[in-house]
């Protein structure tokens, strides 16, 4: 399927730009529209809402709230990257492992997360520490799934070719395995990376004790209403950022693969 | 990079394994089955030495004592687990494919979507459960409404690429062979994006369950997920476990059944038609 899909957006790319934020620009009307007619505390409206978001960060909730949940996310996203590639180079490569761990493998990456947070309270108690665990407890499957699943597709004469140059144990892992896998292993990591962001926020609500999930179902039971949303707003827009940090990175990394391997990056 | 990259099914990935194909069977079967029971007796030592705090982590044989005591109570809160979920899916995935159909064979409107899709992807819809209860109240509506729109994404999204996709020269021939609009969408475009659709909907399908739990932790509307709440509130940390490992058992049937469904529908599946090809 390399190159048979024609592509017809290039040509308009400054149209097809407008049109996106054009999109987006209607979506906020809509609610802003929307919220004057219904006229409810409940559904504030789009520029309260933020206004609400913009009081979030330049208050000090950006320092007890926001730079938590920030560093959580990115220790425990992390953290899972090296587990769960070093683990997922193993599994892959060799059968036997494979086979051992898989249907242990499949069942953890089933449990939905969000049931292990009581878990986690008990044995760590109320803090940052639980939700970091928490995300790593979510956020590594992806990427060890996907890793295991690069490395053993790895066309076996590579392999082959790679040992009879004196590639062994470590210098094959590193060398050879790891940057033949990295177009999977950044597609489990970009997963990994939403699925980080969704447990923080689900494990600072239930017992975060700080952080921007705390804040915002803080805000919604003390009745701040425009606070929740403002605080919603700004998670979205921490989302974001992650998220465009990572295709800065993935497309600098994997800079070398564009235009061998086809439509892997702009799918 | 103009285009949303697609939400790719894990599921189906892990079995497909081109080395292992020639192997065994029976082999395999039996070193899953070691694995298993490797990793209960990883979780007795750990816990009957006192490695981790007993407290917090019960034997293995005490979960399934706790589970077999708590049968009736287990059941009824999976069932009602079971009940938002699919309500949910079934709105999310009927939305997903009319509306991703409609926008990914119309140039404006995908256009004009794509930057709505950009900003609501990264947005964990878990934390519209305040929200949503602000809205909803606490109730089944509320439930509803948030595992629906959580779930409508990845098939919105993936509906979209995939109708969009589709081979144009298999277009044009369906067209001079007379094919009109409707039968064209039924027998060439959803035929071919089947397998990038049927990839969204696996994605959605365990996204429904992990909201559908944190709505009921956080909310504490009945459930799986409030049954384990309320466990560890009263110190029940085997009852905990128990509720734990049922919902374990319920993400995994529900994800390797749909994976073996659409083996079976969509046999023209190819490996990897989950974004990565």
């Amino acid at each position: 399927m390399i190159g048979a899909r024609p592509d017809r957006r290039r040509s308009g790319t400054i149209v097809h730009f407008g049109l996106g934020w054009l999109g987006l620009a209607i979506l906020a009307a809509i609610w802003q529209l929307l919220a004057l007619a219904l006229h409810t505390p409940v559904f504030p409206t789009f520029t309260t809402s933020l206004v609400a978001a913009w009081h979030v960060v330049t208050s000090s909730t950006l320092t007890i709230d926001i730079i938590p949940s920030v560093e959580r996310t990115a220790l425990g996203f992390i953290i899972s990257a090296i587990i769960g590639v070093a683990a997922g180079m193993v599994i892959g490569h060799y059968e036997v492992v494979q086979d051992w761990s898989s249907a242990v493998v499949d069942f953890m990456r089933s449990l939905p997360t969000p049931l292990l947070v009581p878990v986690a309270i008990v044995i760590f108690g109320v803090n940052g520490r639980m939700v970091v665990v928490t995300i790593i407890s979510a956020a590594i499957w992806p990427i060890l799934i996907n890793t295991a699943n690069g490395t053993s597709t790895i066309e076996p004469t590579m392999i082959d070719t790679a040992k009879t140059y004196g590639f062994r144990g470590r210098s094959l892992f590193l060398k050879i395995v790891l940057p033949a896998a990295s177009p999977q292993i950044f597609a489990g990591l970009r997963v990994a990376l939403s699925v980080s962001l969704a447990v923080m926020v689900v494990a600072e609500m239930l017992g975060g004790g700080s952080g921007i999930g705390y804040f915002i179902a803080n805000a919604q039971q003390s009745f701040n209403i425009d606070g929740s949303y403002g605080g919603v707003i700004v998670l979205g827009c921490l989302g974001w950022i992650f998220n465009t940090l990572f295709l800065l990175f993935e497309r600098r990394l994997l800079a070398w693969q564009r235009g061998t391997v086809g439509g892997l990056l702009d799918v | 990079m103009t285009q949303v990259q697609l939400e790719a099914g894990l599921g189906e990935e892990s079995k497909e394994i081109p080395r292992n194909r020639n192997r065994p069977r029976r082999r395999k079967r039996a070193r899953q089955v070691g694995g298993v029971v490797l990793a209960l007796a990883l979780w007795e030592v750990l816990s009957s030495t006192g490695a981790i705090n007993k407290n917090a982590l019960p034997t293995p044989a005490a979960t399934l004592a706790a589970m077999a005591s708590h049968l009736g109570a287990l059941s009824s809160a999976l069932a009602s687990t079971l009940e938002a979920w699919a309500l949910g899916m079934l709105a999310a995935g009927v939305g997903g494919i009319v509306v991703g159909t409609l926008v990914g064979r119309s140039k404006t409107a995908d256009a004009a979507t794509e930057t709505i899709v950009r900003m609501m992807r990264p947005l964990p819809s878990l934390a519209l459960i305040p929200i949503a209860i602000l809205i909803a109240g606490l109730g089944i509506k509320m439930t509803f409404g948030l595992v629906s729109f959580a779930a409508f994404w990845p098939v919105f999204i993936n509906t979209r690429v995939g109708v969009r996709q589709v081979d144009n020269l298999a277009l044009e021939t369906a067209k001079v062979l007379g094919l009109k609009r409707f039968s064209l969408l039924y027998r060439v475009i959803l035929p071919s994006a089947s397998p990038i659709i049927a990839s969204g909907l696996q994605v959605a399908i365990s996204l429904a369950l992990v909201v559908t739990v944190s709505v009921e932790l956080v909310g504490g509307t009945g459930g799986l997920g409030q049954f384990i709440l309320s466990a560890q509130q009263g110190n029940e940390t085997a009852t905990m476990f128990a509720g734990i490992i049922v919902g374990g058992i319920i993400g995994w049937a529900l994800s390797t059944g749909f994976a073996r469904l659409v083996d079976r529908l969509i046999p023209w599946r190819t490996r990897g038609a989950g974004g990565t090809r």
